[in-house]
């Protein structure tokens, strides 16, 4: 019955070493993976957007964007926020563990429709990890792009993901960066407010522009309703849904909003495409 | 045919019908349909996908391939037939789901007409006649102790074409040998068509699928008894001798199939079920060009507060 790798199905994963991890935040983590198989580090490919099942053998497995960029394919990035039984066993990882890796899957940002234009990148908590891949694959290749600027928020400082990054994306003169928490603390300097609000006051112009958002729900929901006030149309937008997921593959029958499934179809839509699901099965 | 390929058919057990390895003693009389349908077995409720062990520092991992036997079932309904190919485009198209297609390909699926129309059963409305199948192989009409025959697949014509068991028939012996079927309807309950495009247009109108979800408790048995429903889940079992990860049956019934940590899209009872029968009228239509229901009625019939689909789709069409 049992049979070598070669025959193994589509739900099966390759295995990666978890190389290091990163504490981002008091409940945050990111991993650092490689395959354990030498040749699928040269022939693995992926576009930013995209996302991956990981496994924890025995605990199962979750879904998680690729939060580094495939211009820097010197490893994978994981970012994994502590909050059930997958993502508590993730935490539990050191350096030098192994965990199963399926993917890429799904589709991924339109790079083409991108360049040449100004971008707005919209964040909130962990849903700066896909855009982060983006943001890294545009600053790799800036001249193709005009104005960038980021929106980042969280609930606190102490939720604020991928510091150093946003450090480094401060200090780049190319880049405006705004970091809005709800809840201040006594050293904090940026500014405070949810993040439509924060984004209306910026309000930059979108013309020629395109707008990237992922968050939570809730984020998006008014997020988008705010972008449409300053402006921008439904087809500049675009965001990355989550939904749960099993399979990836379009299969399972959980993570379809209307007929549209998020794993295959998306994770990344225009807002154009999604107008119609939004308000009700998200 | 039993020393070469595995035979199963309908079989009583613990007073339910099953379909199971044919001993040659099995009476089949007074079989309608099987409680769980036939997908049972082609998507298993439970399959597992690969076991891992620990070498070193690392988990070595052995798949479970797909079954590779061939084998015959006899006695399958024309709607349980209908069902499986239904599914097949969703585990054929994009990524394979080899476990599903090898299940498909490697079973000659004999078909038999029923002579009576089953208790919560809608196939007519549904466009399938229950005495006649293009799913099968072979399709068979029971007539006085003797059965006709439709030989629909080449695999069916060899199987027939073995031995000297069987005689030419007529079509005119083909045409007579439909007879009545005990207990159908006269008029349809209702249009398909107008179901499927009135279930479209009115996805938004929470207060409908409130009204027709209100006795609903979420059981899930409609979703296990289904021949169409197909949601899965992936899981992992360890014990000290063995770890394995399974593919087993889930249902849209339960708030933790969508479920996430902070939010939940279909956290209520008449979102789970505007998401079944919208999945099945509308959605999957929209991506497959075909209904996800077969009328078989078992989700009618087995529901344990009397929610009646019939009932909803007449609503829905109204």
């Amino acid at each position: 019955m049992i049979s070598p790798v070669a025959e193994r199905g589509i739900y099966q994963p390759d295995l990666m070493e978890v190389t290091k991890v990163i504490a981002e935040t008091w409940d945050t983590k990111t991993l650092h993976i490689q395959f354990k198989d030498p040749a699928l580090r040269k022939s693995f490919s992926f576009l930013s957007g995209q996302f991956a099942e990981y496994s924890v053998f025995g605990e199962g497995e979750a879904t998680f964007c690729i939060s580094s960029s495939p211009t820097r394919m010197d490893h994978l990035e994981v970012s994994v926020k502590r909050v059930g039984r997958v993502t508590s066993a993730l935490h539990q990882l050191n350096a030098g563990d192994m965990i199963g890796f399926r993917g890429p899957y799904g589709n991924h940002f339109p790079l083409d429709m991108l360049q040449g234009r100004n971008l707005l990148f919209i964040g909130g908590g962990i849903g700066l990890a896909p855009l982060r891949s983006l943001i890294q694959n545009v600053l790799d290749h800036r001249s193709e792009y005009r104005e960038i600027m980021i929106i980042y928020g969280a609930r606190s400082p102490q939720d604020l993901c991928f510091k150093y990054d946003l450090e480094a994306w401060s200090r780049d003169p190319s880049v405006k960066m705004i970091t809005t928490v709800d809840v201040e603390d006594k050293d904090w300097k940026g500014k405070v407010g949810l993040v439509p609000s924060v984004m209306e006051e910026a309000a930059p112009s979108p013309a020629g522009a395109a707008a990237i958002a992922c968050g939570p729900p809730i984020m998006i929901r008014y997020t988008l309703k705010s972008l449409e006030k300053i402006g921008f149309a439904p087809s500049q937008v675009w965001t990355t849904l989550e939904m749960k997921m099993k399979c990836g593959l379009g299969k399972c029958g959980r993570c379809n909003i209307g007929p549209l499934y998020v794993c295959k179809d998306g994770p990344v839509f225009s807002f154009e495409e999604i107008r119609s699901f939004i308000s009700d099965e998200f | 045919m039993r020393d070469r390929a595995e035979v199963l058919g309908p079989a009583k057990e613990n007073g339910l019908w099953t379909f199971r390895r044919f001993d040659g003693l099995d009476l089949l009389r007074g079989f309608q349909n099987s409680r769980l349908p036939v997908k049972a077995l082609f998507l298993e409720p439970l399959r597992p996908l690969f076991e891992w062990k620990q070498q070193g520092d690392s988990p070595e991992l052995y798949s479970f391939p797909p079954a590779g036997d061939e084998r015959l079932i006899f006695g399958i309904r024309s709607c349980d037939a209908r069902a499986l190919r239904i599914l097949g485009p969703v585990f054929a198209r994009d990524h394979q789901d080899a476990l599903y297609l090898k299940n498909l390909s490697r079973t000659l699926l004999l078909g038999e007409a029923c002579r009576v129309q089953c208790e919560g059963s809608f196939c007519g409305e549904m466009g399938i006649d229950p005495q006649d199948s293009g799913d099968c192989d072979i399709f068979f009409r029971e007539i006085a102790e003797e059965y006709v025959a439709k030989v629909l697949t080449e695999r069916g014509e060899a199987l027939i074409g073995e031995g000297d068991f069987f005689g030419e028939a007529t079509e005119e012996q083909w045409r007579s040998a439909r007879g009545e079927i005990r207990g159908s309807g006269k008029k349809p309950l209702f249009e398909l068509e107008t179901v499927r495009v009135r279930a479209a247009e009115r996805f938004s109108e929470g207060e409908l699928w409130q009204r027709v979800s209100a006795k609903c408790i979420n059981c899930g048995v409609c979703t296990y008894l289904c021949p169409t429903c197909y949601c899965f889940d992936l899981c992992d079992l360890q014990t000290p001798n063995r770890a394995v990860r399974f593919r087993r049956w889930d249902s849209c019934a339960f708030s933790d199939f969508t479920g996430m940590a902070v939010h939940n899209p279909r956290e209520e009872k008449w979102r789970r079920y505007r998401q079944r029968v919208s999945h099945k009228f509308n959605f999957f239509f929209q991506n497959f060009q075909a209904i996800a229901c077969v009328g078989c009625g078992r989700c009618v019939a087995h529901c344990p507060v009397n929610l009646d689909l019939r009932e909803v789709l007449l609503e829905v069409a109204g």
